[in-house]
């Protein structure tokens, strides 16, 4: 099932890769444009498709997304940390705005990244995605599920706890838990 | 929400995914602006957030999308200021694999949109070649206008000691004295300078006696080619004996054997009248 980490045949890119590409496209560059949306536009389609479940509005928010970087490409320089995993995160924000048919969040995208994962290096994120597959598939089933609920499905704990019959505690725990261990599997 | 200070963490979870009610997010998010230790969590649940994003299934997109992508972006083509594309500071392509794009990966574009987004530099291109050509021109010309200020104060300076030189020369109020040998009789003396490529000649005479009415003393050039004495002009001397001639009109380039007076009637004479009373080579 996770066989692939949304890279498209890229040669390892490092943060100064992407640093470099994002001034091209603030000058203008329709190529280095391109060049990004080749790098990053797999992961950003795919978290949209896993949210949506619908290729047309899933492209709609690839668009979207790319579009951003093209108008505003200061905004995404040198402070994500990872643009490869800034836009991951992007992308889930958007996908659940269309599932909640409400205008997009800035406040929580403008929140940098801090990550104990060098997300900018290619070997390194493909590394690091398949062990943190890993580590989700361990998780155990409760804590994974409410966890995808509550990030790829946007459900609000309330509701995670209407459907479930958890108490909220339970819920925001069980998520709160879920990163906890992921973030401690790379940090052991 | 906040026990201790601070936002605990469960609830930054929650508002990095968006999902508390819009008081809530919002009471997390003045506090965050103003507290780094909260901030600085948020991050690193971001950051977990982007890890755990990636473990998703992938997925291609269509193909389309890109076309799509590459036709808006083209058709938001961007303004760039010129001091910024003056100095292009980062390798332009050769990010390797995908990343070396030709033309092909981009969206077939029309001739307009070949050229009109080159239209504008070409013409700041034109611009800053005349405007480099001007400044040159007038660079040039401010050297020259300059120069010639230079030049033109010299000559200034220069006109004003000949004038005053000849003013002094020519004033007959001027105080002449010709030293001699002591108790030696004056005797008639001039002193021709002549300068032949410019036909400039000035004469003067002291100690010159008085003439009869009617008549006058006249200088002659006497060619070293042998041809006629040429008349250099007429003059009387003043009550103390002195004369002058400031520059007759002469031809150029007649190199002189000597120079002569003879007495004239008034008016002058273009042959000498015998004897020559003054002589000088």
């Amino acid at each position: 099932m996770y066989r692939e980490t949304g890279i498209v045949n890229t040669p390892p890119l490092s943060t100064q890769d992407d640093a470099a590409l994002l001034a091209l496209v603030q000058r203008g560059d329709e190529y280095a444009m391109a060049s990004l949306f080749d790098r990053y536009s797999k992961v950003v389609y795919s978290v949209a498709m896993r949210v949506l479940r619908d290729p047309a509005a899933a492209e709609d928010v690839l668009q979207e997304v790319f579009m951003q970087i093209w108008r505003s490409p200061d905004g995404f320089i040198a402070t994500r940390g990872s643009l490869g995993g800034w836009l991951a995160v992007v992308s889930r924000n958007r996908s659940i705005d269309t599932l909640r048919r409400k205008r997009p969040t800035e406040c929580v995208d403008d929140i940098a990244l801090a990550s104990n994962y060098n997300l900018a290096n290619e070997a390194e994120r493909e590394m690091m995605v398949e062990r943190a597959r890993g580590v989700i598939q361990l998780l155990p089933m409760e804590q994974r599920k409410t966890l995808e609920m509550a990030f790829f499905d946007g459900l609000t704990h309330s509701e995670i706890a209407e459907m479930t019959g958890d108490p909220l505690g339970t819920v925001k725990t069980r998520i709160r838990s879920g990163l906890s261990t992921l973030r401690k599997a790379f940090t052991a | 929400m906040n026990t201790t200070g601070h936002i605990e963490r469960d609830d930054l979870v929650l508002f990095a995914m968006q999902l508390l009610s819009k008081e809530d997010a919002a009471i997390v998010s003045t506090h965050v602006e103003s507290c780094p230790e909260c901030l600085h969590e948020l991050a690193e649940v971001q950051g977990d957030l982007a890890v755990y994003a990636h473990t998703v299934e992938m997925q291609a997109p269509p193909a389309s999308a890109r076309e799509r992508l590459l036709k808006q972006v083209a058709h938001e083509k961007k303004v760039i200021p010129i001091e910024t594309a003056a100095e292009p500071a980062l390798p332009v392509r050769g990010f390797g694999g995908r990343s070396s794009l030709t033309e092909d990966d981009l969206p077939p574009r029309g001739f307009a949109g070949r050229i009109f987004p080159w239209l504008g530099w070409a013409l700041a291109a034109g611009m800053t070649v005349t405007a480099g050509s001007f400044y040159m021109q007038r660079a040039a010309l401010q050297g020259s206008v300059a120069e010639q200020k230079d030049q033109i104060a010299q000559l200034t300076t220069d006109a004003a000691t000949a004038r005053e030189v000849m003013a002094t020369i020519t004033d007959p109020s001027a105080l002449r004295v010709t030293l001699t040998k002591a108790q030696t009789a004056p005797v008639p003396q001039a002193r021709a300078t002549y300068v032949a490529d410019k036909g400039v000649l000035i004469f003067q005479a002291n100690n010159m006696p008085a003439l009869e009415p009617a008549k006058v003393y006249e200088l002659w050039l006497i060619p070293a080619n042998g041809s006629s004495p040429i008349p250099a002009g007429t003059f009387q001397p003043d009550q103390r004996g002195y004369a002058s001639i400031m520059m007759p009109p002469l031809p150029k380039g007649v190199q002189a054997k000597a120079f002569g007076v003879t007495i004239e009637n008034e008016g002058g004479s273009q042959t000498p009248t015998l004897p020559i009373i003054m002589v000088g080579a």
